[in-house]
This record gives structure tokens, sequence and C-alpha cells, in this order.
């Protein structure tokens, strides 16, 4: 092209797009996003419409989670820039780089009220990792080779372009830039040799060591890194919720996840440690319980991209600002090869003595966990498993045995119901190589249900279990566990609501709506499970299917998440039943 | 541990937004900033905050570290007042 030649800015965004790497943009339209949409029937990119702003959010970050490559998004001003809002506070919370672009009304009619017109960049800013306010076409080309930049430097996460009308209207001939130099952003940091030497030495001469990995491990890309320094100096692993998949679940070094709703192996290790090696994670609370009372026995070693993230929570012994695939190759080369067996062994008889397990309540009623099981069969542990939030995202956490990263997906900080059936939906048009298996609780999978249709529409093989236990079970195991049962808010059948919420109970139905034809009403294969002698053979036909499915499976609406952890409580007050 | 007036010395550029980022970063955290100045450098791309804010060291220092990780912010230093 001429390197003066002028087009429009709805047109040097789109060029720069492709440019940046875009390889599908997810959206949906509106007035003041119209001159970029116009445009969008030549770009080198596909475009996925989804069916509502948050679950297109959500769709973006599904494919980043599943790729590590930025998602990107894009929407009109108003209500569909606040709409991303809580998809961007998810991607937010958990690291992950998104370009979320959102129309906005012209330069001249900024502050006036304008129809659809709301403060993108004030409002998206405290969910966000950076907001720009484009203020001509000539700024597009760099403000986007800037946003994929920040979206994926330092710790990612998600940026915001809004563009007023105006601006993608207006003619420019800026080009995108080869290079992209931020004068305040630098978010490269590298262990010194003094850091490296006493990460070494901690690890040589722990006896009781754990390594604690998270998140940050997945988007470093270092789990084969974590594997050979765990292998070579016998370390046992425990992992966060984000952590899934960052190291193999059925290695025998393995803890499984620790935390709240975590293993009992792998929160006694942590209890009983000399040494924590922890990398990549924040401490989150879900993890901690008690602060004063965590890891009373260890010194910790916090590896992690964001200063801001050591210290926060947790006092350490060293504190390592770098990527942890950097650390972790240099670290390696001094490590010893060691073992622990009196270690290995204490650990072994907690496994033992206290597996994660569960019992069949009622004969005749499927068990939430036996769902995550059967999955776990009819795809070999294989499948790339999305949730929703609740009580299922920890059974799926438990009883899914993960092995490889990027394989599970879940709103870990943030806690977003409606995540699962988008996030899906991204993840397999990002990983069409994968079977995709989204599971949800029948709360969250009715706050974004829309989103089925795009997976219908694209004959994406995705299969979306829905584990109805009738209830909002997270909210009803804390109010059953902790507010004397008191079931306030929490009950979707008729029976069982509390007085306050009384249905006339001469309705038709005792559960709203029902999923088979709901599904069957978005074009999808649809199956009902009740039988408990069923739920192997159903779930392995929908996972085989190559259309898109959905599978209700009826389940025991008593079933609890165990082991607790309550919160804000220490390990030694841990709940098994 | 005792609260006390800290003294934060920002350099950021001079960009419409940085302003509200970084008293939104602040007072969203429930605290309140007693003094805000803000005004430009020799260098007009660049302008300088002083703000003063109650708090303990070790959440002064949570805040300092999130100030550095914004993207426009060039320095932050702070002194006890």
């Amino acid at each position: 092209m001429n390197q003066n030649a002028k087009r429009t800015g709805a047109q040097a965004l789109v060029e720069s797009l492709a440019k940046a790497g875009t390889e599908v943009l997810f959206g949906y339209p509106g007035g003041q996003a119209l001159d970029i949409f116009n445009c969008l029937t030549d770009a080198k990119f596909p475009f996925v419409l989804g069916r509502h702003e948050q679950g297109c959010v959500h769709m973006a970050d599904g494919y980043a989670r599943s790729t590590g490559k930025p998602g990107v998004c894009l929407v009109t001003s108003g209500p569909g820039a606040t709409n991303t809002i809580t998809g961007l506070a998810t991607a937010n919370i958990d690291g992950i780089p998104l370009v979320v672009i959102t129309g906005q009304v012209p330069m001249s009619l900024i502050g006036t009220d304008a129809f659809q017109e709301a403060d993108t960049t004030g409002v998206a800013r405290g969910v966000s990792k950076h907001c720009f306010l484009v203020q001509s076409a000539d700024e597009i080309p760099e403000i986007v080779a800037e946003a994929f930049y920040i979206a994926t430097h330092g710790k990612p996460g998600p940026v915001v372009i809004d563009i007023p009308k105006n601006c993608q209207q207006g003619l420019t001939s800026a080009q995108y830039p080869e290079r992209v130099s931020l004068r305040a952003y630098h978010p490269e940091s590298a262990a010194t040799s003094a850091q490296m030497t006493r990460l070494a030495k901690l690890i040589n001469e722990a006896e009781r060591p754990v390594i604690y990995a998270g998140g940050g491990v997945i988007a470093s890309g270092a789990a084969k890194d974590v594997a050979t320094l765990a292998h070579r100096a016998g370390i046992p692993v425990a992992t966060t919720l984000m952590g899934l998949g960052s190291f193999d679940e059925r290695d025998p070094l393995s803890l499984r996840m620790a935390g709240m709703h975590g293993t009992p192996a792998a929160n006694w290790a942590m209890n009983e440690a000399d040494l924590i090696i922890a990398l990549g994670v924040r401490f989150s609370d879900r993890v901690t319980g008690k602060i004063s009372k965590y890891a009373p026995k260890a010194r910790i070693v916090h590896v992690d991209c964001d200063p801001a993230s050591i210290g926060k929570n947790v006092s350490v012994a060293l504190g390592i600002v770098a990527d942890v695939k950097d650390v972790l190759t240099t670290v390696l080369s001094r490590v010893k090869s060691a073992t622990h067996p009196e270690w290995i062994a204490k650990i072994d008889g907690w496994k033992k003595s206290h597996p994660v397990t569960w019992r069949q309540m009622h004969p005749k009623v499927i068990m939430p966990q036996a769902v995550m099981e059967a999955i776990d069969k009819a795809t070999s542990g294989r499948a790339v498993m999305v949730t929703d939030v609740g009580q299922h995202q920890m059974w799926a956490a438990q009883h899914f045995r993960y092995s490889i990263p990027r394989h599970f997906l879940t709103s870990g900080g943030m806690g977003t119901m409606g995540f699962g059936i988008p996030a899906a939906i991204g993840a397999a048009i990002a990983r069409p190589d994968h079977k995709t298996v989204a599971v949800c609780g029948d709360g969250g999978a009715q706050m974004t249900f829309e989103e089925v249709v795009v997976a219908v529409e694209h004959k994406l093989p995705v299969t979306f279990v829905i584990i109805n236990n009738g209830c909002l079970g997270m909210v009803r195991q804390w109010q059953e566990l902790f507010y004397g049962k008191n079931y306030s808010g929490s009950i979707l059948t008729v029976r069982g609501r509390a007085a306050n919420e009384r249905l006339e109970q001469d309705l038709k139905y005792d559960y709203l709506p029902d999923f088979v034809k709901l599904a069957e009403a978005h074009g999808a294969e649809a199956y009902r499970v009740i039988d408990p002698a069923k739920l192997d053979a159903t779930i392995a036909k929908a996972v085989k299917s190559k259309k898109t499915t959905v599978v209700e499976v009826i389940v025991e609406p008593r079933a609890n998440v165990y082991p607790m952890i309550p919160a804000g409580k220490p390990v030694s007050e841990m709940v098994f039943k | 541990m005792n609260e006390q007036t800290h003294r934060l010395n920002c350099y950021v550029e001079n960009k419409p937004g940085v302003l509200a980022r970084i008293v939104g970063l602040i007072s969203g955290r429930g605290y309140n900033i007693q003094t805000l100045n803000v005004g430009p450098t020799e260098d007009g791309t660049v302008s300088r905050m002083k703000i003063d804010i109650l708090g303990t060291d070790k959440v002064v220092e949570q805040i300092i570290l999130q100030l550095r990780n914004q993207v426009n912010v060039i320095e932050v230093t702070s002194r006890r007042m």
C-alpha cells in the first residue's frame, strides 16, 4: 500500500488488528460501531457474532485461555460497552490477555448525554489493565499495537480501546508501527544472580519442600520445567485452581489442588512443609485460609512477574520478580538430584488415608462427582474442560485428572457465573483439534445460554453438560453450613423455597426451564439423564457426537463439595463431610 | 500497625485518564487522599503528582507497587511525613 494513501480510521483499525495477529474477532454491532463493522467484511480474519456482549468477551477470553494469544472483541458504545464489564473483570483478575474495542459517540457529543453514550474508559478503568480513549484517526494503528503489547507483556490483562465515531470516519495515513516502545511501561524483569544462588540453596537444603504452581506457570509456558524441577529434586507439586494442568495429576509427585476445596494431602503438605516454592501464584484467600496460620513451618519463595503480587498476602523469605520459565531454566542446573523418602512417604500416607472421594447418597440419583468421572472416562482425560462457577466447578477441579496446560478453563478470581458456555465456544473455535466440554450448573447455564446458538451455527462439536440440582448449589451449601439452613434466594424449583419467595404449587412444572427443549430450540442435540446406570453411556455418546450437544444431568441436590476449609479458617479446621 | 501520612511523588505521562486511574487506584481501596497536587515538569510530556495519603506502611507500599504497574506511571517515590 502507498505509504501516504489515506483510509478511514475504521479501515486502519481493521488493518491494524490483522497486523497485530488477530485470527478471529468476537463481537456485537451497534450504532457507534457501524463504520468498523462496515470494514469487517473485507477483513483478513473471520467475525463471530455473539448474542450478548458479555458472551462475546467471555468467548474472546476462552480463546485467549486456550491459546495464550490475546482474544479480540468489538462492541458498540453505551450498553454494548457496559455489558463487557463483567467479562473484563473476569479476564483482569485471572491475567488473561484481551483487546476489547468499543465504539463511542462522536467527540463533539461526548459529555452531552448523547444516545448510547457512556463514559466507557471511566467505567472500565477499575476492571482492566489499561484503557485508551482515541482522540484522532491518526492514533489508531499505534494504539492498537500498544494495546496488544500491554495485553501480553508483564502480567497479561484486558485492554480497552474506546473509539469515537468521528475517529472511525476520519482519514489517516498513519501506519502500523514496526515496534512498540512505551515510555513508562517496562514490565520485563529478571532474577539476579544472587537470587538464583539463594533459590538453589534453599531447594538443595530443604527437607520437606513443596512446589506450589499457579496460573503463572501456564501463562509462562513453564509446565515442563516445573516437572523437570520436581522430578530432579524429588519435590511434590500442589497447584492452585488456575494452575490445574501445569503438572500432571497422574504423576506420583502430584498433590493435586490446594485450598478451600483442595486435597487434604496438598493442604497438609503446605502446612508441614519447610519450603514452599510458589510459582506464578498470588496466594488467594481461597488457598491460604487464615493467613496468620498459613504454612507456619515454611520459608516461602515467591516467583511472579507482578511485583505487586509478591509479599501482598504472605511474607516471603525470597521474592523474585521474573518470568517463571526463565527462573526455572536458570535454577535447574544448580539444583542437585535428590529424593525425600520420609517426606514423600508421609504425603503418600495422607493420599491413601484421605483421598478426595464421594459416596452415593441415593441409589437412584446421580451424584454430580460421577458426572466429572464420566467425562474424564469418555475423553480419556484429554478434553478441554471449561467450567462455570459454583459447586460443579469444584467437582470438575477435583474429579477430572488434569495433565495438560490450557485444558482447564475457569473463572478463578472473579467467579463469574455465565462464563462457561461462551468461554467454551471461544476455546472450541481456537482449538478445533481438541474436544471441548463445558460443565455448567443450572444457575450459570441460564445466564448465558443464548450463546449456544453460536456453537450450533459454527458447527462446533462442543458438549455442554448442565449439572442440574435445582438450586444454586454453592450458595445453598454455604447456607446449609453457615446460615442455619436458611435457603434464601437459592432454590430454583417451585418446591422448597423460603416463605417470602413461595410460588403457587399448581404450576405445571416444578422446574423451569426444560433444558432439553431449550437446547433443541437453539438447534443443539440434547439429552437428559436421570438414571445413574445411563450416565456413562449418555456422556460418551454426547462427547463422541460431531454436533453441538447439551446434556442435562439431574443430580443429587443435597450433594456438597468436600473437603472444605471454611473461609478464613486454618487447615486444621478442614471438614470432610 | 499505625497509620501515618505518606507523601507519594509520582512522575506520570501527561495524558488524559492518567490522573483518574491513579486516584481511582487509591480511592477504590477506601483510602482518602488528603492532599493532591498536580503540575507540569520542565518536560511538557511529564506531569508530577504529589499525593498525601493516610495509611499503614504495608498498605502504602502495596499502593506504590500497584501504581508502578500502571502503563503511564514513570516513577513513584514516597516518604513518611
